[in-house]
């Protein structure tokens, strides 16, 4: 009998997880496009005060990189979908592969570009600033960030990103699981938007909202979106686990 | 040691029965030919012995394991068809390159060689590739990763005649090199038979025969003469195809029973006794209605 070759699930995603950070170039070049694009909007300010009396004006416009944070997030939501679709999951069928070793190389690449996109969201204010300084035809002020203050930064935008890739994970995960999930998903979302504009107090949703994302404390943060993205990402791979391809 | 051990298998799709209580066998360092209409069940077949898709009854055992989720059946079985999905942002020298990483036992040697041969461009992309240069490009793949169990499904759609003799070529030589388990999927019998050992012919899902293609090209004879003599010899016996010839003669194809006086009875009564191509039996045998084309466009 021919031997076989034996391989663990643990070789398998590392070297899908290698494989994919070749072969999913575009997304990093997406980034790219998708944070200049930021960058350019954050030209108008992300807010503005002005007081003005008889003899003097002053407006004062504040810039910052959370366009720029947004946009990421956004890329990040995309780009999980993406990655979801059929083209992709074939491509890793190509190789060795089984439903577990293709999710966890996929969760494995998601958070590896959470943080690429968190960590340059975060240096796009320092383009911002030198494009001010260069470009800015007024007074241009700012004040020095602390490391610590910019650590928490990081982390915070990273989980923010990776909240927003787990949950389009499992969005993408639903609509390959049946299609109707493509119509029914946006559809509850602007669903919920409605119903939440139309009654003054808040719903549910709104205030599971503000529990998760409205947290002032770092640790608990990290607790509440650590959990909440294992959740997503878990139910994605429980759902695609018996799903056929090619 | 059999490679792949199947029984009951029965696959549901909707209404519709792709594989309906197939069981057989393969046996290891084969070359055995799939063989089967349009529909008759031979992709279903071989994606669920990849582990790409899940059996509704019945049970398969791929190397005596599940093939479903199954990495040691991932890494030991190579699927191939003209739907191969190849990452878009690489080209073809780089999913060589990818390729070399995930199989053990890939043989990249082979693989450059046969680019070249093929005369394939380092830079170009997969996808721009036509129809037979993908499927020739599919080949290089499925060759070199070398795999315990390799699977080709339909692999010489769109390849023009000389490409496809070479493949057969390639893939003979590289059995020899490496022996290995080959299960090849076609409808045309004719050209892969002379690389088979063993033909396995499917029909609506199920298995009509499983024998060694030798015993295959001596599985029925053809008989003709006027229709009552045709007739007459017919009596009793397995008939797989017949049809009028002209006004009172007929042509039947029989199953061989091996029987010498039965030939010399129909010498006798003045019938001409042709030998049947292996490919018109598996012909005969799948058709799914009595007749033939002809008989669409005869109008009462």
């Amino acid at each position: 009998m021919m031997s076989l070759s034996r391989i663990s699930l643990q070789e398998v995603v590392k070297k899908q997880y290698s494989y994919k950070f070749r072969s999913y170039i575009q997304v990093f070049l997406s980034l790219v496009f998708i944070q200049m694009l930021g960058i350019l909007f954050s030209f108008n300010g992300v807010g503005m005060a002005g007081t003005s009396s008889s003899t003097f004006e002053i407006d004062i416009h504040f810039y910052s990189s959370d366009i720029v944070v947004i946009f990421t997030m956004l890329w990040a939501f995309i780009t999980s979908i993406l990655i979801t679709t059929q083209a992709y999951r074939n491509d890793d069928f190509a190789f060795i592969t089984n439903r577990l070793s293709s999710n966890l190389s996929n969760m494995l690449f998601l958070l590896t570009i959470s943080m690429v996109g968190g960590l340059t969201a975060l240096l796009s204010s320092h383009v911002i600033r030198i494009l001010m300084y260069v470009l800015g035809r007024s007074e241009y002020l700012y004040t020095t960030t602390d490391v610590s203050e910019w650590i928490i930064g990081f982390i915070a935008t990273v989980l923010y990103i990776l909240i927003c890739s787990a949950v389009g994970y499992f969005f993408g995960t639903l609509v390959q699981l049946h299609k109707v999930f493509a119509v029914l998903l946006p559809v509850a979302f602007f669903g919920i938007l409605i119903v939440g504009a139309g009654t003054m107090n808040e719903t549910i949703i709104q205030e599971g909202f503000e529990f998760i994302f409205k947290e002032t404390s770092l640790a608990i943060f990290i607790v509440k979106i650590g959990v909440l993205a294992a959740l997503l990402f878990t139910g994605s791979a429980l759902m695609s686990n018996r799903m056929e391809v090619r | 040691m059999n490679i792949i051990e199947c029984s009951s298998l029965t696959k549901v799709y909707g209404a519709v029965k792709a594989l309906n209580n197939l069981s057989f066998e393969l046996q290891e360092n084969k070359i055995t030919g799939l063989i089967g209409r349009n529909g008759a069940g031979k992709t279903t077949l071989l994606k669920i012995i990849a582990g790409y898709y899940r059996e509704t009854l019945g049970e398969i055992k791929v190397f005596s394991e599940k093939p479903f989720n199954n990495l040691l059946v991932s890494a030991n079985v190579m699927y191939i068809n003209d739907q191969m999905n190849f990452p878009t942002a690489l080209n073809l020298k780089e999913i060589l390159n990818v390729s070399s990483t995930f199989y053990e036992n890939w043989n990249h040697e082979l693989a450059d060689r046969l680019f070249d041969y093929f005369a394939f461009q380092q830079t170009q992309q997969y996808n721009n590739l036509s129809k037979g240069m993908k499927s020739t490009f599919n080949m290089i793949v499925g060759l070199s990763a070398r795999c315990a169990l390799t699977v080709f499904d339909e692999p010489t759609t769109g390849m023009d005649a000389g490409v496809r003799k070479d493949f057969y070529r390639a893939l003979l030589k590289d059995y020899i090199d490496f022996p290995r388990t080959i299960l090849l999927s076609s409808h045309h019998l004719d050209e892969i038979e002379d690389i088979l050992e063993d033909v396995l012919l499917i029909k609506d899902g199920t298995k009509l025969l499983h024998i060694p293609v030798e015993e295959l090209k001596e599985w029925a004879i053809g008989v003709q003469g006027s229709s009552a003599a045709v007739n007459d010899w017919i009596k009793n016996r397995e008939v797989i195809h017949s049809k009028n010839v002209g006004l009172d003669r007929m042509y039947a194809v029989v199953k061989q029973n091996g029987s010498e006086s039965e030939i010399q009875r129909a010498k006798e009564a003045g019938l001409a006794i042709t030998p049947i191509s292996s490919s018109d039996v598996c012909v005969y045998l799948t058709s799914k209605n009595k007749g033939g084309i002809d008989d669409v466009f005869i109008k009462d």
